[in-house]
């Protein structure tokens, strides 16, 4: 199991989620965050007042998928979070050791 | 009902089929006092049955059983705990401790969930402090069996241990029930509440049997005032512990749709049954609240002595006495059907509370008040007194609660206790509205770095009726289960805005914010900020600064009335970046955005040409009629040479000028509005592509110099066309002017001077912030003129002591340079400063 980890604009919460739901990934864990990578944040001017804006609101999504999911979930995330603009986010993939169910303490993939 | 007195060996089969008996009849009667009275006797029987067992071999004195809490009540419900006293001469040790062990499992063996405590009298008779739900449950207690030696002793020394002490315990139980209701807000209006805890629940009628226990007289006839509310938390109570198996008490939405189904819950559909809920946990919460309120009194003279004090408020209408409003004359309420929005403003003003005499007055004349209230009526301006108050949420939770608000607006009753099933939000929809509206009073106290810049918004609006009107309706319509809401509401509340007689421009203004009130959190999380056309659909969207302010603050307070932690820094970092963004459009577009021909209106082709070269911000801040207005006035320009206007509208006067564009235009009329001792608030300035000026500007007259002497309004109109016509010079009308007092240090306003020379293709946009002065504007269009720039376009706004100006300007034509950039600095630097 691979557990998914996408840091993505607000504003593509939405086109992700439904995208995701086509390949038939409903369960996830979304999260406001805010942060920076290259994109560094940038300068706003409100009424001749200079702020420096270095973390910027973005979106995490995680979620947890079998094995042989994970290039088509990659593939999804990345065509429905691009703009092609800095900012656009990151993804991480990580190892999962084991999932349980709580409710009935189902174990595995079948937890998923 | 029935017991057998000797129960078989098999007492777990016993007390299930009991039990399941007495659930049948609770089923078909919704009797639940009889199932928990039977519940307890049926315990009863089953610990004296294993005392006789257990204990009697090995206590022949020493030890006497109680039930205490709920079970000392014989309130037992299905699933909750059987609270035992085991109240002891000494602490059992040896073959009497195993005893007491053997006793309490073969209690447990049989399905009971015990909570059981082992005390002697001493302990019983003294404070608590680290569990005073120990002292409390004392308050309950019954005999069960065992050492009546030691029970009487108990009955002895506990009446004179609660006499010595009662003050203490109720003071002690009232906190806990403040802290209990704390964690759910103060409020009863949750979506699922729970019907033990939350206020209003069953926790709160234990607290007044409690309080009523102390001191006899405290809550004297709750009781009987009460019956009907505790039947029915009895009754919701009992069906929750047995449709979950378990001590459930939480009035979910499944619970909710399972409701009606129970006859004995007396209700259609799970709207009428939460209403139903909210009805009765009303009455419990007042009766607490009162309850509480008479505990903290005595004997704390500093808190009598303020609410004495609070006496001093008592006007013509109202008495206040003990911090409640009482009618001075109750009866003027059939006569004067006004005074109930006079005491909404006396709320408001003063935060104090309706006395139960006053509510129930109130009652008795609320069909008079419905039939007064119903038709339409010019009450805008009493409305609009109590909605500009510092406490108006108070103002406007007291008449709710009274039902005066829903007479004034009946659009209201279809939001009254509403449930919707969405799990972000928490309260019901009125109770949303009226948080909203709170947290914006909230705002203007904060000190949260995050929050202080929409503070700064807030304090920029100087009339918040309309934000606040707009916040009483913008989901006014969530009742009829509408896909449009925010086009509804706007619709709900442009007729109540019709029948108070609200004048057309704030209800256009009101319509819009109720129509729109959903952009701005839209915007957030589903536009790219980044993106040009993202600032320009909103300031499309928004048409005005002045709208987008208030519509800012509507999203604000309607995000954080969502749930408690509904306005995370991630969404009031998003909300900023909407405002910010759209500021910045609506700043730059002044220049950019002109009125093409024929795109402006329907009207004449004349009309068209006058219009020709405005701002696109001109048609959306002025109605058709003002629109003509200012074409007659142009008309009469080309006659005259100049043309000018002065109208009141309340305490403010508005000027329009019409004049040829010349060198320090602006700047004269500024200077001899100032020359006249008039405060400007507002003033912008445009012209069209023939070089013709329109000027508004917004004043006040602060030393009511018109207003005394009507003659002057005739003097300042002449003056001001002479210096149109370059007749008199302004620096002479300037020079004999007093000058104002400074500012307090804490008070006063950094000034900031900011030049963006990106923001437009043609012209340097410069914006001003200041500490306001008479003849500030003034001082600061001279030194543009001075420099040698022309204004092409003005925008100048000023709150309290601030005064926001934006000036778009050119010299020869062109954006400014560097150098002049530099020199016009120093020289607004030393405006600013003054």
């Amino acid at each position: 199991m691979k557990k998914v980890e996408a840091i993505i604009q607000p504003f593509k919460l939405e086109e992700v989620k439904e995208a995701l739901k086509n390949i038939g990934i409903d369960g996830m864990t979304v999260t406001e965050v805010r942060g920076h990578g290259r994109q560094k944040g940038h300068k706003e001017i409100y009424r001749g007042q200079e702020y420096m804006v270095d973390l910027l609101p973005k979106v995490k999504i995680e979620l947890v998928i079998a094995d042989p999911r994970l290039n088509e979930v990659v593939h999804t995330l990345t065509s429905a979070a691009r703009t092609g603009k800095i900012g656009d986010g990151k993804i991480f993939v990580y190892d999962v050791a084991d999932a349980v169910r709580i409710r009935n303490d189902d174990r595995g993939e079948s937890a998923l | 009902m029935t017991i057998v007195e000797n129960p078989p060996s098999n007492s777990a089969a016993f007390v299930k089929a009991e039990t399941d008996r007495l659930q049948r009849e609770f089923e078909s009667s919704g009797d639940a006092a009889t199932f928990h009275s039977g519940r307890s006797s049926l315990i009863d029987l089953a610990v004296q049955h294993r005392y006789k067992e257990h204990l009697e071999p090995a206590f022949a004195s020493g030890l006497a059983l109680l039930a205490v809490g709920g079970y000392g009540r014989q309130e037992l419900f299905p699933h909750s705990d059987v609270d035992l006293l085991l109240l002891v001469a000494a602490t059992p040790e040896g073959s009497r401790k195993e005893a007491v062990a053997r006793f309490l499992q073969s209690l447990w063996d049989a399905g009971f969930r015990l909570s059981q405590s082992v005390h002697n009298v001493a302990e019983c008779c003294e404070m608590h402090g680290g569990n005073i739900e120990l002292n409390a449950s004392l308050l309950d207690q019954r005999f069960l069996i065992g050492d009546q030696r030691l029970q009487q002793d108990l009955s002895t020394r506990f009446p004179k241990f609660l006499h010595s002490q009662r003050t203490s315990l109720a003071r002690q139980l009232c906190k806990l029930a403040h802290e209990r209701h704390a964690k759910f807000h103060d409020t009863i209006y949750h979506l699922e509440p729970n019907l033990k805890e939350a206020p209003g629940g069953l926790r709160d009628l234990h607290l007044l049997g409690w309080l009523n226990h102390l001191f006899d007289a405290t809550a004297s006839g709750w009781q009987r005032e009460l019956s009907e509310s505790r039947a029915f938390v009895a009754a919701l109570r009992t069906f929750l512990h047995l449709r979950s198996g378990r001590d459930n008490n939480l009035v979910s939405f499944d619970v909710q749709e399972e409701a009606p189904a129970q006859s004995y819950l007396r209700c259609n559909s799970p709207a009428g049954f939460m209403r139903e809920y909210f009805r009765n946990a009303r009455a419990i919460h007042r009766a607490a609240v009162r309850a509480m309120e008479s505990v903290e009194e005595k004997g704390n003279s500093l808190l009598a002595g303020f609410r004495d004090w609070r006496s001093r408020l008592s006007n013509a209408d109202f008495t206040v006495s003990r911090d409640r409003i009482l009618f001075k004359s109750p009866h003027h309420l059939e006569a004067d059907p006004n005074l109930p929005l006079r005491l909404g403003e006396f709320i408001a003003r003063h935060k104090v509370s309706l006395h139960a005499e006053a509510e129930r007055r109130i009652q008795q004349h609320l069909p008079a008040i419905r039939d007064h209230l119903e038709h339409p009526r010019s009450i805008w301006p009493l409305v609009r007194a109590m909605l500009n108050q510092p406490n108006a949420a108070a103002g406007l939770r007291a008449l709710h609660d009274s039902g005066i608000l829903g007479a004034l607006f009946p659009e209201w009753d279809s939001i009254y206790c509403y449930v919707i099933r969405d799990f972000h939000h928490r309260y019901t929809v009125d109770e949303h509205t009226l948080i909203a509206i709170e947290s914006l009073e909230e705002l203007a106290r904060t000190k949260d770095p995050s929050h202080r810049r929409f503070a700064g918004l807030l304090s920029e609006i100087e009339d918040l009726s309309i934000l606040r009107l707009a916040l009483l309706f913008h989901d006014v319509s969530k009742g009829e289960e509408s896909e449009r809401h925010c086009l509804e509401s706007a619709t709900m509340a442009d007729q109540a805005a019709a029948r108070i007689s609200i004048p057309p421009h704030e209800r256009q203004m009101l319509r819009s914010l109720i129509e729109r009130h959903l952009d701005l959190s839209s915007a957030m999380t589903s536009r790219d900020l980044e993106d040009p056309a993202t600032a320009r659909w909103l300031a499309d969207r928004v048409g005005t600064v002045e709208v987008l302010k208030n519509l800012t603050l509507l999203t604000y307070a309607d995000i954080g009335a969502v749930h408690p932690s509904a306005l995370s820094p991630w969404r009031l970092d998003q909300l900023w970046r909407v405002y910010v963004v759209s500021h910045q459009e609506l700043t730059r577009e002044l220049v950019t955005d002109k009125i093409a021909e024929g795109s402006a209106s329907k009207g004449p082709a004349e009309v068209q040409a006058f219009l020709k070269g405005f701002p696109t911000r001109y048609l959306r801040i002025h109605t058709e009629e003002e629109i003509r207005a200012h074409f007659d006035l142009e008309k009469a320009r080309q006659q005259y040479g100049v043309a000018l206007e002065i109208r009141k509208q309340e305490a403010v006067y508005h000027l329009t000028v019409l004049a040829k564009d010349r060198h320090y235009l602006f700047a004269s009329v500024a200077g001899a509005l100032a020359g006249f001792g008039m405060n400007i608030v507002k003033a912008e300035a445009f012209a069209n592509q023939q070089g013709t000026i329109l000027d508004t500007f917004a004043f006040t007259d602060p030393k009511r110099t018109l207003e005394l002497n009507p003659t002057e309004l005739d003097r300042l109109r002449q003056t001001i066309e002479r210096v149109l016509l370059g007749r008199i010079d302004v620096k002479a009308l300037l020079k004999n002017r007093p000058k104002p007092s400074p500012p307090t240090r804490s008070s006063r306003i950094q000034g900031r001077i900011n030049f963006d020379t990106e923001a437009s293709d043609a012209a340097t946009l410069v914006e001003v912030v200041a500490e306001d002065r008479p003849g500030l504007l003034y001082d600061l269009a001279s030194a543009f003129s001075e420099a040698g720039c022309s204004i092409e376009v003005v925008l100048v706004d000023t709150e309290a002591h601030k005064a926001m100006d934006v000036f778009y300007v050119t010299a020869h034509g062109r954006k400014l340079t560097a150098d002049l950039q530099a020199r016009l600095r120093g020289e607004l630097q030393q405006v600013v400063v003054q």
